[in-house]
């Protein structure tokens, strides 16, 4: 192997190692990531729209981010918020004036 | 090669420099216990209104902190800029100003995020007045979840309260909400029981010596609650021994699910009941004449974190002057920190909230200040622009 070729070998495997070291260290945070956003979006949207009484076109200014949701469903029967996005999908449910919106179990 | 090294070297140590110098300081602030103002009445009911003039207010400085607040500085669709939702003024007891703006309209309730968690320094209060708990009690008395170590174990309620646990806790929202510990609390892992998951978080500093904001440490302080009242007593609690008595009616407190009472982040109230709240502290805990808080209480509220003597220095230490709960402007002088307002007295002290959400009270003016927004980059709006003409529109 010529000598480039072997130094380009050597710093991509150091730096396959510094990123799997990464991934290892941060895996707990890094697993639950996706659901982030249809969590913030869900529970934000829940008390937005049940608690404080806005309407939906502000509810969805107030808790959209930056990295948008693939799927948005009010069922304003059950008083419950369901958002996808990243490939996960979380839901909060409103309970009542006093206790206000819960997120349910987290996907 | 080698110069460019130093060069890099020398780049990265400055960049590290800390943008203030911190002294180690002996003695601790002493912050004045509040000296007791007659009431003609108290706003249980709901608040009278004077107008200003009437009380000797300069309407001109309202109107200037009026478009201050309430000029749209930015793209509303983009959330950018001031983006005030409501004012509310109290002075002398009175209901001077307010204003409502966006889509907010009076008696509507607003998310405070953190300033509820000066709510939960009144229920700790509580608990300490009928002597169901202590500040220097081991948290871990009330909170089994946090007997990870033994250093764990070394944490009292004081340091929960004045943010100086020791715990690993990272309060960045929108800037790393991968590393983020509130984040996770708020909406993944921590969301069933966010004490317990606080409690698990690894010790960084010997509990009592580092100042560090954490919702962590607020949530722990919820649970520990419930662990002393009792499921049912502690569900019962802010309304029995506190809304009911102030006259507030209408607020949403939402729990994790635990049932544990959000302490952090989750209250939803109106600004006039906000108000009444900030009154309880600006009467220093007495409520037309019943005493909801222990002797000493609003001024630890109102005292800077004995954890300022030995924290050392990291970005935005200067920007807070963490107290118990609450935020102070007395500056740390002896360390070096300033006031965070200086244009405003030093004994306001002030609940301060995600996106813009205040209330401040000034005890040598008689006056309570709350102000609801939706400022999505906190550097779009500056506390002292706001208050500095609401000040001078009484003095």
């Amino acid at each position: 192997m010529k000598p480039k070729k072997l130094i380009i070998t050597i710093i991509l495997f150091i730096v396959f190692d510094l990123m799997l070291f990464w991934v290892i260290s941060n895996w707990s945070n890094l697993k639950v990531f996706p659901s982030i956003i249809s969590s913030f979006y869900s529970k934000e949207y829940c008390s937005c729209y049940f608690v404080v009484g806005q309407d939906e076109d502000y509810c969805h200014n107030f808790a959209r981010q930056w990295i948008p949701i693939s799927d948005f469903k009010l069922d304003l029967e059950n008083k419950k918020v369901s958002v996808s996005g990243l490939g996960r999908t979380n839901s909060a449910i409103f309970l009542d004036e006093k206790n206000g919106c819960v997120l349910q179990e987290l996907n | 090669m080698n110069q460019r090294y130093l060069i890099s070297i020398l780049l990265l140590l400055a960049c590290n420099k800390p943008a203030i110098e911190l002294k180690p300081y002996g003695d601790s602030i002493k912050v004045s216990e509040l000296k007791k103002i007659q009431r003609d009445y108290w706003p249980t009911q709901a608040w009278k209104s004077a107008s200003p003039e009437s009380l000797g207010m300069n309407t001109d400085k309202l109107q200037e902190m009026e478009k201050y607040s309430f000029t749209l500085t930015g793209n509303d669709e983009d959330r950018l800029g001031i983006r005030t939702d409501s004012v509310v003024i109290i002075y002398k007891g009175k209901l001077v100003y307010e204003k409502y703006a966006r889509e907010y309209k009076k008696d509507q309730k607003h998310l405070l995020w953190s300033v509820a968690k000066s709510y939960i320094n009144t229920l700790v209060g509580i608990a300490v007045r009928d002597g169901l708990m202590k500040l220097d009690d081991f948290a871990y008395e009330y909170v089994p979840e946090l007997s990870v170590t033994e250093e764990h174990k070394k944490i009292t309620i004081n340091h929960l309260l004045t943010m100086t646990s020791g715990l690993d806790g990272r309060e960045g929202y929108e800037s790393n909400p991968m590393n983020s510990t509130v984040i996770a609390m708020l909406y993944t892992k921590g969301r069933s029981n966010m004490g317990a998951y606080c409690s698990s978080l690894p010790i960084i500093a010997e509990p009592g010596k580092r100042v560090y904001y954490s919702s962590c440490d607020t949530n722990i302080l919820s649970l520990a609650l419930q662990n002393v009242y009792g499921k049912e007593k502690y569900l019962e609690l802010p309304n029995k021994e506190l809304f009911n008595i102030l006259g507030i009616r209408d607020l949403t407190w939402e729990k994790d699910g635990s049932d544990v009472y959000v302490g952090s982040s989750y209250i939803y109230s109106k600004p006039t009941d906000v108000a009444k709240f900030a009154f309880l502290y600006l009467n220093n805990g007495y409520w037309n004449g019943k005493k909801i808080l222990p002797d000493g209480w609003v001024t630890q509220a109102r005292t800077p974190s004995e954890g300022y003597k030995t924290t050392k220095y990291y970005p935005g230490l200067e920007k807070n002057n963490y107290t118990a709960q609450w935020y102070a402007n007395t500056g740390v002088p002896d360390a070096g920190i300033p006031k965070p307002m200086p244009d405003i007295p030093s004994d306001t002290f002030f609940g301060s909230g995600h996106w813009g959400q205040r209330v401040f009270i000034i005890p040598s003016l008689d006056l309570i200040v709350v102000r609801f927004a939706d400022d999505r980059k906190k550097e779009d709006f500056s506390d002292n622009d706001f208050l500095k003409p609401i000040v001078e529109s009484v003095q």
